[in-house]
């Protein structure tokens, strides 16, 4: 990027600001005629100088041009124009004003947008050339660049000068040849008002910019402030539960409120600046018509000025200021944005960036990382200049298996995230296959190594998105643009630099995973996961995810099926107590009373929590069935109960949180309605209170809650209300907010599990989840359904950073996404800190195994992990040793002589 | 039943005999009915104790795993509670518990009863006495089997 923001904006908008200058220029004439008509209508029409010599008629519009001498001279005429009167051609010079007035708001209109389109593109492209930037970041710049202020600087820091970017070399010239043209204009009518004029603009020109630029270097002072509070703010956000253990939020609040004030004083002086500022502009624009008034006057007066030229002056005058104030405001805008624009690339200096030809050569070069890896004279430092490796030299052949180990220091770790080239700060040279690792191009690494840190960066999506991250490196079949929409989306891509490449383009090269297609892959996947122990877990995720009956209804049907095995197994199992299905002829004890009469899930919130009590098909289904006044009424009895047991429970106690029907900021308002029941009854409360009552006995469920509260002929009528409402819904703007339970058919809107079970487990049977779980799983196994089931699975949504998923899972996953990519060098660095000790030597064996003919390094804790390892590579300290070396290479003292001049350095 | 009778079946419970009606139907209600057909186990020894059982209806055994095989050391019923030691001490079980007949039991969660005893002393005091008195009569147990 170009350090001055005109460079910049110049070298990608040449065309566009041409293009933009050739409009300006065209609308000038126009904008001088219409100063000169003023003139003409006073003179001529008002005042009737046209027609001093007896005419009552004058020809108006007359269309016509003189020729050039070369052809003989003359003038042709083209059109003789229309004879008007007066009055006519007052009308007549009106109506050509009011079509210059049009035409000029018309190339107003134009070079407004086209320096909108201007702007814009030039934003999105200054907005992706930044992120470009972002990505480009070695892993020491990285360190300290703080996430929250490079996003504040994509997002909002580069708006004012996307703004700016359309009027950058437009304005100044539209503006500029404007004021021209109005102060030529005055300058011919009278020399000394034009003198006059041109005094006043140039001290408002000398002046308000001096002081703005006081204005200015404020406004610098305090995006720079406002910029740290908001990375502040972040650091605290994220060190939140430091703030709290060591009960430093009054230190913090302190440290913020001196921010604040720090940045309300600037922003206050700012104030200050700028209405005086505004004072002065005032001031200035009003004493100008004052003089013209009265000198234009007194010259009109004199004769030396006729009125006509006064009041076209006047108008003249008037167009004057805008256009010179929008100026200074440029002028000022200008120097705005440069500062910000500075800072911007400041922020992105090149010294932070891994050099460019790093990524550009990923389309040529993209061979295997197969080579023996070589280090020569290592020495790595941390920023306080302490060493983390002291010189090493190393060489190993291609396969190998490295373990490293250190007691507890830095150095195995800094070693793996070296060759990883997740670290780029040492001195001395690594070489994979004989070629500089600094050298290799960023595609081909990423393709052909992979690291596996014990930091694992997941992102929010699926599981399956995760998984197969390492696996989009570019598109390897693109869509063809159908459309005008998709041609435009080009086109304005490459107008702006920005990448042609679709989210919905084919990223991934099934061939060389060596499947068929995204199904495959899945399997693929799949097994990756089993090996690390995972499988289990995905089908826990599917037996939560949904079934679309639309998107798979082969799944839909196979579900339906096991849901009806299910049913005959438990029966088999003498186990058909453990789970009550739903009928929809009889009422399901296990489920709430709400559940029980919408016998359905809610895809919506018309029928989730407050919103069923209100809804006007249930309070119909509620009414017809006569069922409203005994739910209002069992409502009033769970309050009782509530109010009695959590009245002495704290707001916010974690027993309210779960148990309590009512939440602790509402007691006193339940309490309320509890007084008013008692004095009055229950017909006398408002709908509102009834409201609030009936959404309690909603959610309430007998063998759950055991208040008692519900008998036989209630269940009935909860039952024949259920009719009655799906009869009210069927045809309501509300259907498609339900999606309604049929024996039959899948649930979308409900999870896997619930559609397999099609009924609750039993409350209060002992372990009955359990057990009904083993038989869930016996069925899946029985139908062959687990990988369906696993496969819904990897949609399992793994929330921000991965946060749904368990430390171990999210290793896991970044394990997985590792492998799945099927790399020739693998580093895994911690990797496996999430597991327990078993575990972890069971997935390392297996990736020992994986790796017998590529490159795995690990930091292992100690030697005894190194097992099964070629070459072993021990710290002590920052000191490194290679004590074991691969089998194939040559034994004896000239070997070792060998081996002690390649690891040489350390002795 | 109902959260009523359960209140009636913890009043008979000596550690719960003086807290406030109240606060036992809070108990009763934070913790869950649980019905074990005969045979099955309410916990085993050694596993983690993660709650408490107040037996509401019918009779269960309480086992020690010995080398010679299971070793019968009591039996519970109605109104008993057992478990309590496990959560108050966080030790894993000593004994195991099984159904001797189909049994109703009200299981009292760990972290909810450590709740409970947290937001109200009174309930603390009682199970402290609770346990003192048992510390006196294993104390007064263990003088006269040494006289």
């Amino acid at each position: 990027m170009d350090k001055s923001l005109f460079r910049y904006i110049w070298r990608f908008s040449k065309r566009e600001q041409l293009a933009i200058f050739a409009v300006v220029i065209a609308s000038l004439p126009f904008y001088f005629w219409s100063l000169e008509l003023p003139k003409r209508i006073v003179n001529e029409a008002i005042q009737g100088g046209a027609f001093t010599e007896g005419n009552g008629e004058v020809r108006f519009f007359i269309i016509s041009f003189d020729l050039p001498r070369l052809m003989g001279g003359g003038t042709v005429e083209l059109f003789e124009g229309f004879s008007v009167d007066q009055l006519g051609l007052l009308f007549g010079l009106s109506t050509l004003f009011l079509t210059l007035v049009l035409i000029n708001g018309a190339f107003k209109y134009v070079i407004n947008v086209a320096k909108g389109a201007l702007g814009e593109r030039m934003l999105r492209r200054l907005r992706f050339d930044l992120f470009a930037t972002t990505l480009r970041f070695t892993p020491s710049t990285l360190r300290t660049v703080k996430s929250s202020e490079t996003a504040t600087i994509i997002k909002d820091e580069v708006e004012p000068i996307g703004g700016f970017i359309g009027d950058a070399f437009v304005q100044p010239l539209f503006l500029g040849t404007q004021a021209a043209t109005a102060m030529a204009f005055i300058l011919i009518q009278n020399i000394w008002l034009g003198l006059l004029a041109a005094a006043v603009v140039g001290v408002q020109f000398v002046i308000i910019p001096r002081m703005r630029r006081v204005q200015l270097r404020l406004g610098k002072e305090r995006q720079i402030a406002s910029r740290k509070l908001a990375g502040r703010i972040a650091e605290i956000v994220d060190g939140m539960e430091a703030v709290h253990v060591h009960d430093a939020t009054a230190w913090e609040k302190a440290e913020i409120g001196d921010r604040l004030h720090h940045l309300f004083d600037l922003r206050f002086r700012i104030y200050k600046w700028k209405f005086m500022v505004k004072f002065i502009n005032n001031l200035l624009a009003q004493i100008t018509p004052f003089l013209f008034y009265a000198i234009g006057g007194y010259l009109a007066l004199k004769g030396q000025l006729d009125i006509g030229q006064l009041v076209a002056v006047i108008g003249a005058y008037r167009d004057l200021p805008p256009p010179l104030k929008e100026l200074i405001d440029w002028d000022q805008q200008r120097l705005d944005v440069q500062i910000k624009y500075d800072q911007i690339i400041q922020q992105f200096l090149p010294d932070k960036l891994v050099p460019l030809d790093v990524f550009a050569a990923r389309e040529k070069e993209d061979g295997p990382l197969a080579g023996p890896i070589a280090a020569e004279r290592l020495r790595v430092a941390d920023p306080h200049g302490s060493p983390l490796v002291e010189e090493f030299s190393f060489e190993l052949p291609f396969p190998v298996r490295i373990a490293l180990i250190g007691n507890g220091g830095p150095g195995p770790s800094t070693l793996a995230r070296v060759l990883a080239r997740r670290h780029d700060e040492y001195a001395g040279r690594v070489t994979i296959g004989g070629r500089d690792l600094g050298r290799i191009p960023e595609g081909q690494l990423g393709r052909h190594l992979a690291y596996a840190g014990p930091e694992p960066a997941l992102f929010p999506g699926s599981l399956r998105e995760n998984l197969i991250y390492g696996l989009r490196n570019r598109p390897v079949r693109r869509l063809p643009d159908e459309g005008p929409q998709a041609r435009r989306r080009r086109m304005e891509a490459e107008r702006t630099g920005n990448p042609v490449d679709r989210l919905e383009d084919e990223w991934i090269d099934y061939e060389r995973l060596g499947v068929e297609d995204a199904d495959g892959l899945d399997g693929v996947l799949l097994g990756a996961l089993g090996r690390i122990g995972m499988r289990e877990d995905v089908y826990r995720f599917g037996l939560l995810g949904r079934v679309s009956s639309q998107r798979m209804p082969d799944l839909a049907e196979k579900v339906v099926e096991a849901r009806h095995r299910l049913r005959s197994t438990l029966a088999e199992q003498g186990l058909e107590n453990l789970v009550e299905p739903f009928d929809p002829g009889r009422y399901n004890a296990q489920a709430s009373i709400g559940e029980n009469l919408l016998f359905g899930v809610a895809v919506g919130p018309a029928f989730t929590g407050r919103g069923r009590a209100v809804n006007p098909v249930v309070r119909k289904a509620l009414d017809r069935g006569a069922l409203m006044d005994d739910l209002v009424a069992i409502g009033a009895r769970i309050t009782e109960t509530m109010t009695e047991i959590f009245r002495d429970l704290p707001p916010g106690h974690p027993l309210f949180e779960q148990f309590s029907f009512i939440d602790a900021d509402e007691l006193p308002e339940f309490e309320d309605i509890l007084r008013r029941v008692a004095a009055k009854g229950l017909k006398a409360l408002n709908g509102e209170d009834r409201s609030r009552l009936l959404a309690l006995a909603l959610d309430y469920i007998e063998p759950r809650h055991r208040l008692g509260l519900l008998d036989d002929r209630l269940r009935q009528a909860i039952v024949a209300a259920r009719v009655i409402f799906r009869k009210e819904l069927d045809g309501s703007i509300w259907a498609r907010q339900l999606d309604l339970y049929d024996p039959e058919l899948v649930c979308d809107a409900a999870p896997l599990r619930e559609n397999l079970l099609f009924g609750r487990i039993a409350h209060g049977i002992a372990d009955a989840q359990s057990r009904v779980m083993r038989v869930v799983s016996a069925v899946v196994d029985e139908l062959g359904l687990r990988e369906e089931v696993e496969k819904v699975g990897l949609g399992f949504q793994v929330g921000p950073g991965g946060r749904l998923l368990a430390p171990h899972q999210r290793a896991g996953v970044n394990l997985v996404r590792c492998l799945v990519k099927k790399p020739d060098i693998f580093v895994l660095d911690g990797g496996l800190a999430a597991y327990g000790e078993e575990q972890a030597r069971h997935i390392r064996e297996g990736l020992l195994a994986a790796f017998e003919n590529r490159c795995f390094v690990a930091v292992l804790r100690d030697e005894g992990q190194a097992e099964g390892f070629d070459a072993l590579i021990a710290f002590d300290g920052a000191r490194a040793e290679l004590r074991r070396r691969p089998a194939t290479a040559p034994e004896g003292e000239d070997a070792d002589a060998a081996a002690a001049n390649v690891a040489g350095g350390h002795g | 039943m109902t959260l009523d009778s359960e209140v009636q079946s913890l009043r008979q419970v000596p550690m719960f005999r003086d807290i406030d009606p109240a606060r036992l139907k809070l108990l009763a209600f934070t913790g869950e009915r649980v019905h074990f057909s005969a045979g099955q186990p309410f916990f085993r020894q050694g596993d983690a104790a993660d709650a408490a059982y107040v037996i509401l209806d019918g009779q269960a055994d309480v086992t020690l795993d010995t080398p010679s095989g299971p070793l019968k050391v009591a039996e519970l019923a109605r109104n008993d509670i057992v478990g309590e030691m496990g959560i108050l001490s966080d030790t894993p079980r000593s004994a195991t518990v099984t159904a001797a007949v189909p049994i109703v039991a009200l299981r009292i969660d760990k972290r909810v009863f450590l709740e409970l005893l947290n937001q109200f002393p009174q309930m603390s005091i009682a199970v402290m006495w609770e346990l003192a008195k048992r510390l006196e009569r294993t104390n007064a147990r263990l003088a006269q089997s040494n006289s």
